[in-house]
């Protein structure tokens, strides 16, 4: 692990209200880590899969909010199973492999809707080095997803 | 990178959203955790265990939808080349589930084409459909292209 181990929401992520902070945490980009996500999704670019440079795919970014989750709710997803609803992304900026990153998040809304909650993060994720915002994300999960109906992912 | 046009549609080749496609998103998340350079796995998801997909009320498992996500930004990448990921926006939003075996086509199709000095941003809408065209996932895009 590459992570600094400094901050702790505590609970589970079903706890999760607006306001909460999530983080920062700071990493570095590996080489691996790029060309492992992109394998998994059949990314087989060269920008991402040659072994020299390559570039984070702003994607990744969403397993960064798994990386606050698992320092701010140490206790895990919590009764029932999370459901990602809505990635959206705005790419600053390029993030090379090498790169010491920086990602925080907050949460901005909870609210219930055709009764399920639903939970919505903001996250950026910046350079350590000159704090330059490289990639600025909100997610949106579900958590309390009981059936097929509707939305589900 | 190609020009396209306002109204133009670019589509995918279809890819089936087999078992081994959606283990592989799970795998992917413990072992990008890790990052020692070894495969890493996690508990039962509703993406790889049929037995707790059932237990949370689907009928089987059914796919992250960032695996929808990262292969409409492949197509995106197809057609604006690694400019995308320079500078850019993504949104995705999963309407229905991606069920095993579903069969998943990634489009994306122009709605506004400017010009801003020498880059020009390409609006598009976004989504994944299935084979009979019923729609998985609904996005939009915006891509930004130096002359």
């Amino acid at each position: 692990m590459r992570e600094n181990e400094d901050v702790a929401v505590g609970g589970y992520t079903s706890d999760l209200e607006p306001g909460d902070v999530l983080g920062p945490v700071e990493y570095t980009l590996s080489p691996f880590v790029v060309r492992e996500y992109c394998h998994a999704v059949e990314l087989h670019n060269d920008v991402f899969q040659h072994t020299k440079g390559g570039m984070m795919p702003p994607t990744l970014i969403h397993l960064d909010k798994l990386r606050l989750y698992r320092h701010a709710c140490p206790k895990g997803t919590g009764p029932h199973a999370r459901i990602h609803y809505e990635y959206d992304a705005t790419f600053h900026a390029p993030v090379p492999v090498g790169e010491r990153l920086s990602v925080g998040g907050r949460v901005a809304e909870r609210f219930v809707k055709r009764g399920r909650t639903h939970v919505v993060i903001d996250m950026e994720l910046r350079a350590v080095s000159d704090n330059r915002l490289l990639i600025s994300y909100r997610d949106t999960v579900l958590i309390s997803y009981t059936g097929t109906e509707g939305k589900a992912a | 990178m190609t020009s396209p046009a306002v109204g133009s549609e670019i589509r995918s080749a279809p890819r089936e959203m087999t078992r081994e496609r959606m283990r592989w998103y799970v795998d992917a998340q413990p072992t990008v955790a890790h990052d020692d350079g070894r495969i890493h796995t996690q508990e039962p998801t509703i993406h790889d265990d049929d037995g707790y997909a059932k237990s949370q009320g689907l009928p089987g498992i059914i796919a992250d939808g960032m695996i929808s996500t990262n292969w409409i930004m492949g197509l995106l990448m197809e057609t604006f080349g690694d400019d995308f990921i320079h500078k850019g926006r993504l949104r995705t939003k999963y309407i229905a589930p991606i069920y095993e075996n579903q069969v998943v086509i990634s489009c994306a199709r122009v709605t506004a084409v400017e010009q801003a000095g020498d880059v020009t941003v390409y609006r598009l809408e976004v989504w994944c459909e299935d084979d009979t065209a019923k729609k998985l996932t609904v996005g939009e895009a915006v891509a930004y292209a130096k002359a």
